[in-house]
């Protein structure tokens, strides 16, 4: 049936939107693959073994690495398909080579070898996987999806995907207040710049400048666990060779008296003393050459940098500030001058005369995309695995005298002795989502990496890629200042589309337009950022710039601007030709072959007062998130363009929506740019609700999360699937009402629920509080029928301890053909098994018993299908997955919902006949609401659903409910026609003889008679969610009970009982219901006979003196039932049995007396033997 | 409401007058009698006739892409051609077998092999492909394909596909034995022969001529328009007349039309109580005169019940109710 359809969807081109939404993590990953691998390699600084015996030292370079596509173990050459790992509960992973060059003394001889490194997970659809560019067919053939987009990993079988995280924004030196920044010391402010330094190989040192009291700067930055600050004085000596004056020019030379506090002045006549306290802090050190400060701080770090133990303080420095400070720069010139930009933002933020930034705001914010995570993590276990392999060479040299560092092979053996650990690491990283490095690679969190890539339907699907997660710390964060929906987010971050509860505005979604920028271009062409950075200057210098070389004397802001490249400092423009500049760079933009990416941002922050500080900042790094927005500007050919646009710039862009007004924003801004559509708001799930520009916005918020709830269509390919739990719909339909979206992402393919005639009345009372009646006769025909798929994996040859061989197989004894079991000991397919019910069985090998094992749960199943996976070398097969299939045909309690965050539980399967009809269709509703869901929920949307899809199968078409469409201006659009949706779905439902509004006359079912008001009926798209009663149902009336108080067990899955606590006990209390009290509370739990000594009142004495045996034996003989015999216990304490008297209590409180007995506090019950009330004494 | 006096009687004797009468569509009205005989009349149509469908099957090989269920419940909904199921015995009072389905008196066996050999193309299995025991009941396109082959004219047996109940692709297989039990329709929907009943109350419509003699041409035409359905008719020279009563659906528009126009009163309808009229639509399983002639003998027994239990003083519930001795 299946393959009909989709030899029916033309190939290919189809699917092109859905795949483009899942491009940021395919990218990332193939840029980790043709750019990063490389550049992390080059990244590595080689390692140097100095031979303790003697002076020789052995150089370990990694030169070159190489990750080989998915192969199939032990058969060369053939290719493994993601399928295949999951059935067979594998890992998609391929071969990771790295040449090595080893090189002994600096005149050695340089050995090469090429290292295995184990094996690095692929990622579907990147440029390793097999499947990649695969037409739909071929996609099938293989057991995929016809749309399979990729984009997460296979590790043991599991469908694992990397979270998009949110992270600084990179290059950019940001002005921060903080509370925390006290605490670094004495002398410390709350203020200070800071800026993420991105390596090219997308490794990260986060620099902190931190404002002292006194005037001066700290510059702060993280090595090997703690935080290392350096008077700001001495790192700027260190950078260059420069002197105190030119270091007090270049601080002071922002400043000038002439424009005292205007517009766009950001430096006071302070800086000046300022220079002086940051010149005379060096000063007192006593280091006033650039060679004295390297050597300061070469002392100061020797002992921590690894690996240099041995070099001279110079060298050192010269490392730290190459691997530490500013690591996105190469040049030390570009460093310095990123360090008096940065103090001088650092003193206007103090001065106030340039704001702080939002870290919270997605303005300054940038993502961590999976391939850039693989890269730093995989660079980190690399030197991890040269620390590794550094430290055993040096044990065995020192151990073994002879052991000699020119004998490439011994050091061979050492050096292999690690490597699978590094392609282990990455795949655990991807299985567990723990990121475990000693440094901690400038990541927000170390755990929660990773996701389960479910595939519960299409929409939680789609989510999972297009999430981004502000960070695991934020959660556990008490102010909700980082939860805030802020402006800065529009376009890029659905508003929407975020849970509601704990992770609410930490995991947001992206917007159905927005992407990430990437090392691509367009063509899918590596970028060569070097070329752009020079055709970059080369066009700004023609617009205006000052180069910042040859020095020259410069000024600040006002009076001219600087112009940042990706954290460099290019040079400057003159205030007054800055806005020519930037128009020329975004044409520039547009224009296809101009040299600039078109995912440039131009980040113009002009002059204010007291604003954000002004610079023109430009960003060509991958990472960054961008949007399509339509650009005014005329291109020289006369057409509009589309330019991509990121949210650093777009805060000080002037965007229009397309519905004609100009937001208020007068002829004073005129609008440069234009939304395509007002829906790029939205996320993809979001989208998806029809017209929910109607809706109350939080019922838009909570069909986000009940969409991906809902049981659908998870996919097509579900024959071939291993999911540990899928859900299904027996016959879902496509909405009538749609929006775009659902066309464009071809949601067709999986559907989600049915169009049920939905009749809005108080009928029988079974609809009241959200609850709905099903008409039993539609359930009967098939209406929201679905199925639960479960697949058991079961691998034998891991589950034993002992090493003793287990296979599938059958008593051969057993002639039996009633249980399900086959003769291989697997279940036979199609075959229905109950509960407890055996279902396969297994063979013990040494025992050569036979285990069969029986079905848990209480539901029937089905055998849907079984496979086994790889024979053992004895041709035994230990490894099967088993798929059982649980049948869910609606009943009562179980949940459904509307588009439009109406949900609602079924209350009963009512008998059409007693349904309310219609009299001239003669239509029955299939679902009954409450009229009570509108007015306090406002869903409007719902109602003109209801209308909408009423007159689309009159008029037999789709309709569609895009929302916003009416604040799209519409060329030639008749002024007279109505705008409200309601007058133009009136008269289409008028013209086929129904009530304009909607609503219909309806007879009672039970009566026959008229009733008393039209009903508003009509059919809406109704989803059933995976809340079903069949998991969550809990009743006991006896059954297991915890060993020690003799209470009932809780705990749904081991049949316990559901707790009767102590606000319970008070309302039946406060009810004077006390026998049903006791029945819960004593009868129905430990209900319990003791024998209590009455003369010495002690509950444990007890002890049985003799039992009449014989007497006991005749009766049960007999079959007369067994009477417990008085008085055969007797009183240990007080030898005697008179006093002997039975009471009923609960067991704990037996339980009581002898944990009380074990700490020497002995209880005594006083027993009295009267039947009356003792006479009330007083009170 | 008043009990009848002893002795006196509410008896009344209803009419019906069939106005059309198809095999699978009958309209027909119902007068001089109250809406509880209709709605009965309707309630049993629905979901007291009997009729045959599957209700067994078991299922030998099924290599298809739908699952044992779905499969099972697509053959279900397949309306079998059951004029004899008034005849039948339910399967559950039959004492001639044990409910296995073996049994000429409450059960018919089906069959149906289907295999996808040749080519590329999909094999539809339809309808038509089960083969029945009884050449009585047997799915409702067989039996009017039979019929039109019988009758000869232009009999084209490719026009009729069936019900498609699965697609097969080369090399699956469905093999299946199904077992057709007479049922009801309040038991599941697929043993009720009713696609559609339902009934109207007859309208008496009067047009306050004196008052529509006071509303200009186009007054009178935007009135008579405001009603969804063409109940009214202008004619030329401004007379407003009913012309199809029955189009009108209660829904008041032309009534608030007249008030909104400040002419209350301008009509007045009013539904008769005691005259119905029927659309009946029947699946095919058994033609809608039949329905309703079995619906009346449902309703009819059902009385005799409640006869028979009166007789013997033994109301029950029902008793208690009617507040009898």
């Amino acid at each position: 049936m299946d393959t009909a359809a989709k030899s029916a969807s033309p190939a290919g081109a189809d699917y092109a939107a859905l795949k483009e939404l899942f491009r940021p993590h395919v990218e990332s990953f193939d840029s980790f693959l043709d750019v990063g691998l490389d550049e992390m390699l080059r990244g590595i600084r080689p390692m140097e073994i100095k031979d303790p015996n003697s002076s020789a030292i052995l150089k370990i370079t990694l030169e070159k690495g190489q990750v080989l596509p998915p192969m199939r173990d032990g058969r060369l050459g053939v290719p493994l398909y993601p399928q295949e790992c999951r059935q067979a509960r594998t890992t998609y992973h391929g071969e990771f080579k790295v040449d090595v060059c080893l090189q002994c003394n600096e005149d050695g001889a340089q050995i090469r070898h090429t290292f295995n490194f184990g094996h690095l997970p692929i990622m579907l659809m990147s440029k390793l996987c097999h499947l990649r560019d695969a037409d739909p067919h071929k996609l099938v053939f293989h057991g995929e999806e016809a749309t399979e987009m990729g984009g997460y990993f296979i590790c043991g079988g599991m469908e694992r995907l990397i979270r998009i995280l949110i992270l600084q924004k990179r290059n950019y030196p940001m002005g921060l207040v903080r509370g925390s920044f006290v605490k670094r010391g004495a002398g410390y402010t709350d203020k200070a710049v800071v800026i993420r330094c991105v390596h090219s190989d997308q490794s990260s040192v986060t620099i902190k400048l931190y404002y002292l009291q006194n005037g001066s700067a700290r510059l702060g930055f993280w090595l090997g666990g703690r935080e290392f600050l350096l008077p700001v004085g001495i790192v700027l000596k260190a950078l260059i060779d420069t002197s105190d004056r030119e270091i007090f020019t270049s601080l002071t030379c922002c400043y000038s008296d002439k424009y005292g506090r205007g517009k766009g002045v950001v430096s006071t006549q302070l800086i000046g003393e300022r220079a002086q306290i940051i010149l005379d802090e060096v000063r007192d050190l006593s280091l006033l050459t650039h060679m004295q400060c390297l050597v300061h701080i070469g002392k100061y770090f020797r002992s921590v940098m690894e690996g240099f133990e041995h070099y001279d303080y110079e060298t050192v420095a010269k490392a730290v500030l190459k691997d530490y400070i500013f690591v996105h720069l190469e040049n030390n010139h570009d460093k310095f001058n990123l360090l008096i930009f940065m103090l001088q933002k650092l003193y206007a933020l103090v001065d106030q005369t340039a704001s702080p930034d939002n870290a919270d705001a997605l303005q300054f914010q940038e993502a961590l995309l999976p391939g850039h995570l693989i890269t730093i993590f995989l660079k980190d276990r690399l030197q991890d695995w040269l620390r590794k392999s550094k430290r055993l060479i040096i044990e065995e040299a020192t151990k073994n005298k002879s052991f000699d560092l020119n004998n490439a092979l011994e050091v061979r053996k050492f050096l292999t002795k690690h490597t699978t650990f590094v392609g282990r690491a990455i795949e655990s990283m991807i299985k567990i989502g723990k990121v475990n490095s000693q440094s901690g690679l400038d990541l927000p969190q170390r755990d929660g990496m990773t996701i389960h890539a479910e595939r519960l339907n299409f929409h939680r699907y789609i989510s999972h890629f297009r999430s981004v997660h502000r960070g695991s710390a934020f959660a556990k964060m008490r102010t909700t200042s980082v939860r805030k929906l802020l402006p800065e987010s529009w376009g890029f971050l659905c508003p929407v589309h975020t849970p509601d509860g704990e992770p609410c505005g930490l995991l947001n979604h992206m917007t159905s337009t927005c992407r990430i920028s990437s090392v691509y271009n367009s063509e899918g062409v590596v970028k060569d950022f070097g070329k752009i950075k020079k055709s970059l200057s080369f066009e700004l210098v023609r617009v205006g710039m000052n180069p910042v070389l040859p020095k020259i004397e410069r000024t600040g802001p006002p009076e001219v601007l600087h112009v940042h490249l990706d954290g460099c400092i290019l040079g400057t423009i003159a205030s007054a030709r800055i806005e020519e500049a930037v128009n020329y760079l975004r044409m520039l933009k547009l224009l296809a072959h101009s040299g600039i990416p078109e995912d440039l941002e131009v980040g113009y922050v002009p002059l204010s007062l007291g604003g954000a500080y002004p610079g023109l900042y430009l960003f060509t790094n991958p990472a960054r998130f961008v949007r399509p927005v339509k650009s005014l500007f005329g291109l020289p050919d006369g057409k509009q363009s589309i330019e991509l646009i990121g949210p650093f710039e777009q805060a000080f862009m002037e965007i229009r929506c397309p519905d004609g007004g100009d937001g208020g924003r007068k002829e004073k801004f005129p609008a440069t740019h234009e939304e395509i559509h007002p829906t790029a708001i939205l996320s993809v799930v979001a989208n998806l609700t029809p017209w929910s520009d109607h809706n109350q916005s939080p019922r838009n918020m909570y069909q986000c999360q009940m969409a991906k709830q809902t049981m659908g269509f998870c996919g097509q390919a579900l024959k071939f699937r291993t999911d540990v739990k899928a859900f299904h719909l027996q016959t879902p339909q496509t909405p009538i009402v749609r929006t775009a979206t659902y066309g464009k992402y071809c949601m067709d393919e999986f559907p989600s629920g049915t169009n049920a005639i939905v009749a809005v009345l108080a009928y029988t009372g079974y609809d009241m509080e959200d609850a709905m009646i099903l008409n039993k006769s539609a359930v009967d025909r098939g209406m929201f029928r679905g199925h639960i798929y479960q697949t058991e994996c079961i691998d034998l040859s891991k589950k034993n301890r002992e090493n003793v061989p287990e296979i599938f197989a059958k008593s051969v004894l057993s002639r039996d053909t009633s249980t399900a079991i086959d003769s291989d000991g697997l279940p036979r397919l199609g075959q229905t098994v109950h509960p407890n019910e055996q279902y396969y069985s297994v063979y013990n090998r040494l025992t050569g018993a036979i285990r069969p094992v029986r079905l848990k749960g209480t539901e029937p199943a089905f055998i849907d299908y079984v496979a086994v996976n790889g024979a053992s070398s004895k041709g035994d097969f230990q490894k099967a997955n088993i798929r059982l299939r649980r049948v869910r045909n609606p009943i009562i309690g179980d949940k459904f919902s509307s588009r439009h965050g109406q949900k609602g539980v079924c209350s009963q399967l009512w008998p059409d006949i007693d349904m309310p009809f219609s009299a001239n269709t003669g239509m029955r509703p299939d679902l009954i609401i409450n009229p009570h869901a509108f007015p306090s929920r406002m869903t409007i949307a719902m109602l003109l659903e209801s209308m909408a899809a009423k007159a689309g199968s009159l008029h037999g078409k789709f309709m569609d409910a895009t929302p916003f469409a009416s604040s799209v201006k519409k060329e030639g659009k008749d002024p007279r026609k109505p705008d409200s949706i309601v007058d133009e779905l009136g008269p289409m439902l008028a013209s086929y003889g129904f009530n304009y509004h909607g609503t219909e006359t309806l007879y009672s079912g039970f009566f026959g008679t008229e009733m008393d008001c039209a009903i508003f009926i009509g059919p809406v798209y109704y989803q059933r969610l995976r809340h079903m009663v069949s998991d969550k149902f809990q009743v006991r009336t006896t059954g297991r009970i915890d060993q020690i108080t003799r209470q009932p067990i809780g705990g749904r899955k081991h049949g316990g009982g559901i707790r009767f606590g102590e606000m319970e006990r008070d309302a039946l209390l406060a009810h004077g219901s006390s026998y049903l009290l006791h029945d819960r509370l004593h009868s129905c739990s430990d209900y319990h006979i003791a024998d209590v000594c009455s003369f010495c009142g002690s509950l444990l004495t007890a002890t049985v003196i003799k039992s009449d045996t014989q007497k006991k034996a005749k009766r049960e003989m007999l079959g007369l039932p067994t009477v417990r015999p008085q008085k055969n216990f007797a009183c240990q304490a007080c030898k005697t049995s008179k006093g002997m008297e039975t009471v009923a209590m609960p067991y704990v409180f037996r339980y009581l007396a002898a944990e009380l007995a074990a700490m020497n506090i002995k209880l005594e019950l006083r027993l009295s033997n009267k039947s009356e009330l003792p006479p009330s004494q007083g009170s | 409401m008043d009990r009848p006096a002893a002795g006196s009687s509410y008896q009344r004797f209803p009419r019906v007058r069939i106005r059309e009468l198809k095999d699978d569509y009958a309209k027909f009205e119902l007068r001089d009698t109250d809406a509880s005989i209709a709605n009965a009349l309707r309630r049993v149509m629905i979901a007291e006739v009997p009729t045959v469908a599957i209700d067994l099957v078991e299922i030998e090989v099924n290599s298809s892409v739908l699952n044992d269920e779905f499969i099972a419940h697509r053959l279900g909904l397949i309306p079998l051609t059951s004029a004899a199921a008034m005849q039948m015995r339910f399967s559950r009072d039959c004492d001639a077998c044990d409910g296995d389905g073996s049994c000429e008196y409450c059960s018919v066996e089906f069959n149906l092999s289907a295999r996808a050999t040749d080519s590329d193309q999909t094999l539809e299995v339809t309808s038509n492909d089960l083969r029945s025991a009884d050449p009585k009941v047997c799915p409702v396109d067989q039996a009017r394909a039979y019929q039109l082959a019988l009758s000869g004219n232009d009999y084209d047996p490719n026009a009729e596909r069936g019900i498609l109940i699965v697609k097969l692709r080369r090399g699956q297989e469905l093999r299946l034995r199904a077992i057709a039990r007479k049922g009801i329709g309040k038991d599941h929907a697929k043993w009720s022969p009713a696609a559609t009943v339902t009934f109207m109350y007859e309208p008496d419509i009067l047009i306050n001529e004196e008052l529509m003699d006071t509303l200009t041409f186009d007054e009178k035409r935007s009135w008579v328009e405001s009603s969804p359905t063409k109940v009214f008719d202008l004619s030329a020279n401004g007379k407003v007349t009913v012309c199809d009563a029955e189009a009108y659906t209660y829904d008041d528009e032309v009534i608030k039309k007249a008030e909104a126009m400040g002419k209350p009163g301008l009509v007045e309808i009013n539904a008769k109580e005691d005259s119905f009229i029927f659309t009946v639509e029947t699946t095919g399983a058994i033609t809608a005169y039949e329905l309703i002639m079995n619906a009346i003998t449902v309703l009819r027994q059902k009385l005799d019940a409640i006869g028979l239990q009166d007789d013997d003083g033994d109301l029950g519930e029902l008793g208690a109710h009617l507040g009898g001795p």
